[in-house]
């Protein structure tokens, strides 16, 4: 599922899938059926296609020597038609998707799956800050203050859940604070009012995927999190912190 | 109905300092400093986003010459109190390859108060940063041609980048007029 290897099926759908039916591996079409669902209950908010938006910002390579296409706002997931078998079409020359958001969510849960079926009770796996903690035993994460790395801003107990983190965060290195990779897609530049979100969720695919919803929506991303029984935390580019309520008791001066 | 709760700031908020400290993607101003330094007496900036719909997007389209490539514009309304002062709005272009982040911001009757280059990603083209680049736009308003080498003054290095941010602001004063002046746009 990597923008960056020139053999992987998204690599394949970014170069075929606007002049042909393109057919994938199943669990990349799993993440894609889960990305169109998103996209769908989000209204458009979480978008695969910012693939062409994150070139054009530098954030990702650019593999062609020709210059980038114009911008298009109808080149959109709507555009992408899932197939039967495991096939997928595009509607627009200008779409080029990107997994980033999504697919290290995924890759957790089917590791945790994958100990699970040997029979672990209990464990958790770790993606670089996208976790999935399972069993009875609560495991302890902190989160980072987004504008202090060797500040945390609050500490959780994770239990069967889990945890993903997205939005710029201050390097120990490296001043001013990078801007967040996040595009909301009606300007196509990096959402600055909310610069860091974490969401607790019951699978960790859906965890990695919110917290691009929350960065863009803040609290209106409320519903769609109820929906999917999952919480979160956000840091306004001012410094205040919003929490859903039950995360109430892991704030450290929280009334 | 989600409860939020909100928490306020106890973290420390680190001022953005300007400096190219990474590659060449020097970020110079963030949105909240090029507010206050085009609008010194605002003590309110109301986000007032517009989303076009297709025949607002056609219309800008027509009176400015130039394509419109996104889903809306990113608007604020600059205010001290209750009485508006202006409009900010934040656009971008391409260079030759990257985004060019840009901010215009407007008198109430659309004429140009000023315009910042946020950050710029290229490796050349930059001299549209000069402030005597940018006062050229100073006092213009969708009655102005906007043209390089007609009233605005190309850079030679900088073809691209001049070209590009004219026809921005161009198409950003056209969307003046017709969203913004009626505030007539919009779902």
């Amino acid at each position: 599922m990597s923008f960056h290897s020139r053999d992987s099926d998204i690599s394949r759908l970014n170069r075929e899938a606007s002049m042909r039916v393109v057919t994938v591996d199943p669990l990349t079409f799993r993440v894609l059926e889960t990305a169109r669902a998103l996209f769908e209950l989000s209204g458009g908010l979480f978008d695969v296609t910012v693939a062409p938006g994150l070139q054009r910002l530098g954030l990702l390579p650019v593999d062609e020597p020709a210059p980038l296409p114009s911008p298009a706002p109808e080149a959109n997931f709507a555009a992408a038609e899932l197939l039967p078998d495991c096939a997928i079409r595009f509607h627009h020359p200008a779409i080029k998707i990107d997994l980033g958001g999504i697919a290290k969510g995924f890759a957790v849960d089917r590791a945790v799956e994958v100990l699970r079926n040997r029979s672990i009770t209990g464990g958790v796996v770790n993606a670089g800050g996208d976790l999935f903690a399972f069993g009875t035993e609560g495991h302890p994460t902190h989160i980072r203050n987004p504008f202090s790395p060797l500040r945390t801003l609050c500490r959780l107990d994770l239990t069967n859940e889990a945890l993903a983190s997205s939005g710029s965060y201050n390097p120990p290195s490296k001043l001013p604070m990078a801007p967040s990779a996040i595009l909301d897609p009606t300007s196509q530049l990096p959402a600055r009012r909310i610069c860091a979100a974490s969401v607790r969720a019951p699978s960790c695919i859906l965890a990695d995927a919110l917290t691009k919803v929350v960065v863009l929506a803040g609290e209106g991303a409320g519903p769609l999190l109820k929906q999917f029984n999952a919480s979160a935390l956000f840091v306004f580019a001012t410094g205040d912190v919003l929490v859903t309520s039950d995360w109430k008791e892991a704030l450290p001066h929280a009334a | 109905m989600t409860d939020w709760i909100r928490w306020a700031a106890p973290v420390a908020v680190v001022a953005s300092v300007a400096s190219p400290g990474y590659g060449y993607a020097a970020q110079y101003l963030t949105v909240q400093e090029a507010q206050k330094l085009a609008f010194p007496t605002a003590n309110r900036f109301v986000e007032a986003n517009v989303i076009f719909k297709p025949a607002d997007a056609e219309a800008i389209e027509k009176l400015s010459g130039q394509r419109v490539r996104t889903r809306g514009e990113q608007v604020w309304k600059a205010q001290n109190g209750d009485r508006l002062l202006g409009f900010f709005i934040l656009d971008y272009v391409i260079g030759k390859h990257l985004v060019i982040d840009y901010a215009i911001a407007l008198e109430p009757d659309g004429k140009i108060k000023q315009v910042e280059i946020l950050q710029y990603r290229e490796p050349y083209g930059g001299e549209i940063r000069n402030p005597d680049w940018l006062a050229q736009f100073v006092g213009k308003s969708s009655k102005d041609e906007l043209e390089v080498n007609k009233d605005i003054i190309n850079i030679s290095g900088a073809t691209l980048s001049s070209r590009h941010v004219t026809q921005g602001i161009k198409r950003v004063l056209a969307f003046y007029e017709i969203c913004l002046k009626e505030n007539a746009c919009g779902r």
